[in-house]
């Protein structure tokens, strides 16, 4: 500490002088907390509203009423809240089943099983679209495979039309049902069993104990997975944008922000999906208000969890390995894609190459992609790790008097849009140091770590949360400062909450995919997402040298979550809650 | 409704749970399971309720088989140890719930609703939510729960477990009195011997899956049927002895610091048998003054230590074999006695009880 914020007066004893130091700290460090919060999260999404009511210097409505009598502006709204409502019905009808069999049975290989069905989760759905276009496209390998087997006379265009909103849902619902199914199985999991048993005993069939009892207590769970769900879907970037379904809200954003100083109208569209998230978010709060409820204590013998053998347990296999093998299938594709060579009219390759891979490491672009979002998104986990270790911290111990309003600003990220903060970003540091259009590194490094912070906090919070308090205050007995007491003391107790919580916030860094689009303008800063995107667009074989990339970037993904999931066990689906 | 297990048996794969039970249980009874844990008694008590399939066996209520029924259909009333109240229903709404799918009128819902709020005084509570009771009134809506169908047969599963000690005391009495009132046959599970003496009509004590000896409280205490029992079901002292025949009219035992007699039994001995001598802490008569009486079973022991409660005092003496017995002096006269000193002691050969050997005496409290 320097002398200058010593104010310390000289007679105060060595004692009280190392006790306030760090509280002095402490306190510094959680004003410029709420000083980083409020420029890079609360002012980017004021100055969107701010804009989109402004014309010159008086309020207006003009620009609502231009995005109103625009159809094709109509169009993409209501297709996109469709894909939003499409993609969550389609994530609870699958995730369902599959929560019920996990929180209640027991069979050989349930653990491998219920890990792989995460695994869509972390594959970026913006990814997987590529190869999903091959499968599907005039003549992919489905038509062609269909075309054979003489099913169809002429090949159907499955990207056309209606069905390429379906294509964008099925992309959406095979990356998304984890979420609702990490929600419904803790809310599951969490109902003592003893209550159904109590309904039982009374002569309440199976359907009303669900209805009477298992649904209420596991509503505000569900709820909390599904409007993630929701938001996602309909706010996803890079899956419309690959598929090329162009009548969506976040693909027109997309297209609007390289101009939006003369076209005001993109600022109405992202104040609509401010509008939209933030109402659905309000709408759920207020329907499932009051409705959580503490489980009283469990019982010691009961268990709700029912061991069946192999045997039995056939049917679910079936469901699980389907749902697995579906949902993998357009990463599968991607993987085929990139080792093929002279992929023309057949169902598969004729020949396979592992010529991309090499051409990765000697043209420019994907090496940039890698080194950058390397770079990118260490940095930004850096800052999530301290920054999310403070905040969890001060919230978790309740140092502070609006430790709640705290928690609830940082959670924001979960339910705010990467498009409308990236908008944001573009709209509030253009022509000041920041300027994305000259240098976007440090708003990319910003964005991803306002982003990911959730994750931090919510795996931070969930460790100290299980530390007793007495542990540190132990410590304080010693006369350790607080300080000095959470670094040897509690940093080392939740060590695997927070290599947990780092892991995620790098991997989904590194696949971030509506900010570093967004925010990377010139070549030379692209992130792997956005250079994927580039030779995707790219004509000859850039879009096997995308694919391959694309591998590249699932390969790291898939350690870094791997390695989370062993840390945190059941505790992950926490991370994925909206409140 | 009398209740009967007919060599009933359960088995957790190669684990056995609840081995050969036979049993009956008396109409109107206040019937305790007692046991440490582990000891089958939950399973049995689940079995009763029909949460649990039996691996062999029948189970009656009155003349009919239940075994295979459902537990919706036996009429049972049951109070889980945790509660198991819905959280997200209120007090009234969690008693209806039972009511509301037996079909009754709104009338007759009405009416037994409001009995059992007032048999369980928690009329005051009614809209309440269980989050916001106390455990003690938490417990209680549990009972007016279970009681509202009005069951053939009340279950409590450790109903008093998660409450503090006063609160313990006050739920004794009040079920109890539920029980006088209602009559219902209640089978009660516990692991704690002092809620099963002071409110059981009757007690069968479990020990690892099997059924030891079911008895009424006082039988159970003074006629206990193993060491194990004798030691459970309060404290005891238990002392090897071989038996060495008749004198006097009174059996003969020796034991490491000497000889002790006991009345005759019912059971005949050998020359020589291995038997397990108990006698309770308050039988043994300690002479304060230290003048050595005569008596017919004297004991020559040292005290070692002394613990002194006001109404009662506890000693630690030590035999000449290094055993330790334990004695209680109730209404204690003041004394002199320090620790380490010998004293004289005198046990009534009427208070001494022979009992087999148990092989394992150390497991299993």
């Amino acid at each position: 500490m320097t002398q200058g914020t010593t104010t310390i007066p000289q007679q105060t004893t060595k004692r009280q002088r190392s006790r306030s130091l760090p509280t002095l700290v402490g306190y510094v460090m959680l004003a410029l907390t709420l000083v980083a919060l409020l420029l890079f999260l609360v002012l980017p999404v004021g100055m969107i509203l701010y804009k989109a009511f402004r014309v010159q210097d008086h309020f207006t409505l003009e620009y609502f009423r231009l995005l109103f009598a625009n159809d094709l502006q109509i169009t993409a709204i209501q297709n996109s809240l469709w894909i939003g409502v499409a993609t969550t019905l389609l994530c609870t009808l699958l995730s369902l089943p599959l929560a019920v069999i996990n929180a209640r049975y027991n069979f050989p290989g349930k653990k491998l099983l219920a890990g792989l069905l995460l695994t869509p989760m972390v594959m970026p759905p913006f990814v997987g679209a590529i190869g999903f276009q091959r499968f599907f496209a005039r003549r992919g390998s489905i038509n062609l495979l269909l075309l054979d087997s003489g099913i169809i006379s002429t090949p159907i265009e499955w990207l056309q039309g209606d069905r390429v909103f379906w294509a964008v849902v099925l992309l959406e619902v095979l990356h998304l049902y984890p979420i609702v199914y990490l929600n419904l199985t803790a809310a599951l999991a969490n109902i003592d069993p003893s209550l159904e048993e109590m309904a039982t005993t009374l002569g309440a069939p199976r359907w009303r104990q669900f209805k009477d009892i298992v649904w209420p207590l596991a509503r505000s769970g569900y709820f909390a997975g599904a409007i993630i769900v929701f938001i996602w879907a309909l706010t996803d970037l890079g899956t419309p944008l690959l598929v090329g379904f162009k009548e969506t809200m976040p693909v027109r954003i997309f297209n609007m922000i390289t101009d939006v100083n003369e076209n005001p109208v993109g600022y109405a569209l992202v104040c609509l999906v401010i509008l939209i998230t933030s109402g659905i978010y309000a709408l759920a709060k207020i329907t499932t208000r009051g409705k959580s409820y503490d489980m009283m204590s469990r019982g010691h013998v009961s268990s709700a969890v029912k061991t069946i053998s192999a045997l039995r347990a056939a049917p679910f296999y079936g469901l699980l390995t389907l749902t697995i093998f579906a949902a993998l299938t357009p990463h599968l594709s991607v993987l085929i894609t990139s080792i093929s060579s002279k992929w023309f009219m057949t169902v598969l390759p004729e020949h396979y190459t592992l010529d991309y891979y090499r051409q990765i490491l000697n043209t420019d672009l994907p090496l940039i992609g890698i080194k950058n979002s390397l770079l990118f998104s260490g940095s930004s986990m850096l800052i999530d790790l301290v920054v999310g270790v403070f905040i969890a911290y001060v919230v978790v111990r309740k140092l502070v008097p609006f430790a709640g309003l705290l928690d609830a600003l940082t959670m924001v990220p979960l339910a705010l849009p990467g498009i409308v903060l990236a908008f944001g970003y573009v709209t509030t540091y253009t022509n000041t140091v920041l300027d994305p259009f000259t240098n976007p590194t440090a708003l990319l490094i910003i964005a991803y770590a306002v982003r990911r912070l959730p994750y931090m906090v919510r795996s931070a919070a969930a460790g100290l949360a299980q530390t007793s308090v007495s542990l540190e205050e132990a410590a304080a007995t010693f006369g350790a400062s607080r300080l000095h007491t959470m670094r040897t003391i509690t940093v080392p107790l939740v060590s695997a909450n927070l290599i947990a919580g780092c892991l995620l916030c790098f991997a989904y860094a590194m696949l971030d995919v509506s900010d570093s689009l967004i925010l990377a303008m010139k070549d030379q800063y692209y992130p792997l997402t956005k250079a994927i995107y580039a030779l995707f667009l790219e004509h000859g074989s850039g879009e096997f040298v995308a694919s391959a990339l694309g591998v590249v970037g699932m390969a790291l993904l898939t350690v870094c979550i791997m390695g989370a999931s062993l840390m945190l066990g059941k505790k992950m689906g926490e991370l994925f809650r909206s409140g | 409704m009398e209740v009967t297990f007919d060599h009933v048996s359960k088995n957790y794969g190669d684990v056995v749970a609840v081995h050969d039970l036979n049993l009956k249980i008396a109409e109107g009874s206040l019937h305790f399971l007692l046991g440490p844990s582990g000891c089958g008694k939950t399973t049995t008590l689940r079995m009763l309720a029909g949460l649990e399939t039996t691996s062999a066996g029948r189970i009656l209520f009155g003349d009919k088989d239940v075994t295979a029924l459902p537990a919706a259909e036996r009429g049972i009333g049951m109070v889980f140890q945790n509660y198991a109240l819905w959280p997200h229903m209120t007090v009234a709404k969690n008693i209806e719930y039972g009511l509301s799918l037996k079909r009754l009128s709104a009338v007759v819902r009405e009416q037994r609703l409001k009995e059992a709020l007032e048999l369980t005084q928690l009329t005051r509570f009614a809209s309440r939510l269980p989050g916001q009771l106390s455990g003690g009134q938490q417990q209680r809506v549990a009972l007016a729960r279970a009681l509202a169908i009005r069951p053939t047969v009340l279950l409590l599963d450790e109903p008093l477990s998660n409450l503090d000690a006063q609160l313990r005391l006050e739920m004794r009495d009040n079920i109890s009195r539920i029980h006088r009132q209602t009559k219902i046959t209640t089978v009660y599970v516990t692991h704690d011997q002092k809620e099963a003496l002071s409110m059981g009509t009757e007690v069968s004590v479990l020990r690892a899956g099997r059924l030891i000896q079911s008895a009424p409280p006082r039988q159970l205490y003074h006629h206990p049927a193993t060491p194990f029992i004798a030691r459970f079901i309060g404290e005891t002292n238990l002392v090897n002895a071989t038996y060495r025949g008749e004198e006097q009219g009174l059996l003969l035992f020796e034991c490491g610091f000497g000889h002790l007699r006991a009345k005759r039994q019912a059971a005949a001995l050998s020359l020589g048998q291995a038997v397990t001598l108990s006698f309770r802490p308050e039988t043994i008569e300690v002479s304060v003054d230290g003048a050595a009486q005569n008596s017919v079973n004297p004991l020559r022991v040292f005290l070692e230590h002394l613990t002194y409660l006001g109404e009662s005092e506890q000693l630690a003496l030590r035999t000449a074999d290094q055993q330790v017995l334990r004695a209680n002096i109730f209404n204690p006269p003041e004394h002199d006695l320090s620790e380490g000193v010998a004293i004289a002691c005198n046990v009534d050969p009427e208070h001494i009880l022979v009992l087999p050997v148990e092989l394992d005496q150390g497991a299993g409290t």
